[in-house]
């Protein structure tokens, strides 16, 4: 946890001291239409700390660094570098030895997705992991400010030691009242490709989507609320489990930066479908096991150039 | 919520409500006047819309009245010049329209304008497409005014307020 407070700490003094002044990214989980204009360039960082499963310590905070360009006023490019700090102790529930598929009632080990594999389940865990590299296109089909709604397509797919992922998403953005408020959907699908113990790589699918509502009730400020929906397929089939979450963003934008944090509550109304999630994963209603946390915080802080 | 996970999150969030915006104004009123209208002697007219007026701007403009208080200058030998403020992307961008003695656009000044992309909206040839414009011209982005490379916001929004300028002569000032 010293750790994990000198990283806040420091990402705090690096935006306190950053030379002042934006592009757009009003939510921090939701994806809008505006992209970087032609010719221009975006420096974007990203910081996402997520934490709490329901029992022992789980934290870990995920870094992306985002360069943008515009190919065109309609089409964006840009290369993600992803890593991650985690910090897991006593958190994960244990099989039962004589029944596999069930849990140990009351016994806890440490683990997790983002634990290394070999690690001594006996003691705390505690590592920084450099994950993939991404490459994102966006291309934009209407704009909002010109069509009654916006519309884009993404496609990102990553490259990393233990694991391939494609990603694809369909944009939707609506603005009322002078462009102010504005609404926003993303409809998500995810292939990822993970590397198991024996080398050999597992197929997992993710459909999620997200969405946003925010005003900008000042100059430079907006607020507004985000929910996110995200289901999980074993080989890209078995439907695994759904988890739901929400929560406030506030946003400020500048003439040569802003910044957007967003915190996301997992609601306990989640759903298990298969019984190794049911035995594992889920608990009081929420999706825990090696798949969600209860909090999330993203800060994202972008530099125009 | 731990003391621990509380500083974990606080700090970020105290950094990022720690700057503060600060104004850029490119002309005074006083300069703008002089911009577009050399030599002439300007009196204040400031305009306060009925309800009724209000509609009637909104039905032919199709462009929503966000204040009921215009800040009006009649010009002597015959025009109006008007100050008027709009949604930007990040802030209000203020500017001022100058109206001949028929109505038609005179000229435009953006007065304010602090955005990350499109500082072309104050260059002469973008602002010189509203020249001549009446209450019956179009305008509309892509039809008869430009748009400006990752400025869409603000040249859609400058635009439909001298749209709405426009419908506000004809109802307020054409008769006074």
């Amino acid at each position: 946890m010293a750790r994990m407070k000198f990283l806040s700490a420091l990402a705090a003094f690096l935006f306190c001291v950053s030379s002042a002044n934006a592009h757009e990214a009003i939510f921090a989980w939701t994806y809008t239409t505006d992209l970087t204009p032609k010719g221009h360039g975006e420096f974007e960082q990203w910081i996402t700390p997520r934490w709490e499963k329901e029992h022992g310590s789980y934290s870990v905070i995920d870094f992306r660094e985002e360069f943008e360009y515009g190919v065109t006023d309609d089409f964006q490019i840009a290369l993600y570098l992803n890593h991650h700090y985690v910090y897991a102790n006593d958190d994960f529930p244990v099989a039962n030895p004589a029944h596999p598929k069930k849990r140990l009632p009351g016994v806890y080990e440490t683990g997790g997705e983002d634990v290394h594999a070999g690690h001594d389940p006996a003691t705390p865990f505690d590592s920084y992991h450099f994950e993939s590299v991404s490459f994102e296109s966006i291309y934009r089909l209407l704009s909002p400010y010109k069509a009654p709604i916006g519309l884009a397509l993404y496609f990102e797919p990553s490259v990393g030691d233990q694991e391939t992922e494609l990603e694809w998403k369909i944009l939707l953005q609506k603005n009322w009242l002078e462009d102010r408020l504005v609404w926003a959907l993303n409809i998500n699908y995810e292939l990822e490709f993970e590397k198991e113990e024996e080398g050999e790589w597992e197929r997992d699918g993710v459909f999620e989507w997200f969405t946003g509502i925010s005003y900008r009730f000042i100059s430079n400020w907006s607020a507004g609320l985000e929910f996110w929906n995200h289901h999980e397929f074993a080989d890209a089939t078995v439907h695994e489990h759904s988890a739901y979450f929400i929560g406030p963003t506030i946003h400020y934008g500048g003439e040569r930066w802003w910044a957007t944090i967003g915190f996301l509550h997992q609601l306990p109304i989640g759903q298990a479908f298969t019984q190794d999630n049911k035995e594992f994963a889920a608990h009081d209603g929420y999706i825990f096991g090696d798949e969600h946390e209860e909090y999330y915080v993203r800060l994202r802080v972008g530099f125009n150039f | 919520m731990t003391k621990s996970e509380f500083a974990f999150i606080a700090l970020p969030i105290s950094a990022l409500v720690a700057p503060s915006t600060f104004a850029v104004q490119y002309l005074t009123v006083d300069q703008a006047q002089r911009a577009i209208f050399p030599g002439k002697s300007l009196t204040a007219a400031p305009a306060k819309l009925a309800t009724a007026q209000r509609k009637a701007i909104e039905q032919a403009s199709g462009v929503r009245v966000l204040h009921d208080e215009q800040q009006v200058w009649r010009v002597s030998g015959g025009g109006w010049f008007i100050v008027d403020e709009v949604v930007g992307k990040h802030e209000f961008i203020t500017y001022a329209v100058g109206l001949n003695a028929n109505g038609s656009v005179k000229q435009i000044e953006v007065m304010d304008y602090r955005e990350t992309y499109g500082g072309e909206i104050r260059n002469e040839n973008w602002r010189a497409q509203f020249v001549g414009k009446t209450s019956q011209s179009p305008l509309k982005l892509d039809r008869d005014i430009k748009n400006i490379s990752g400025a869409t916001l603000s040249c859609r929004h400058v635009t439909d307020g001298v749209k709405r300028l426009l419908a506000f002569y004809e109802i307020a000032l054409k008769q006074s």
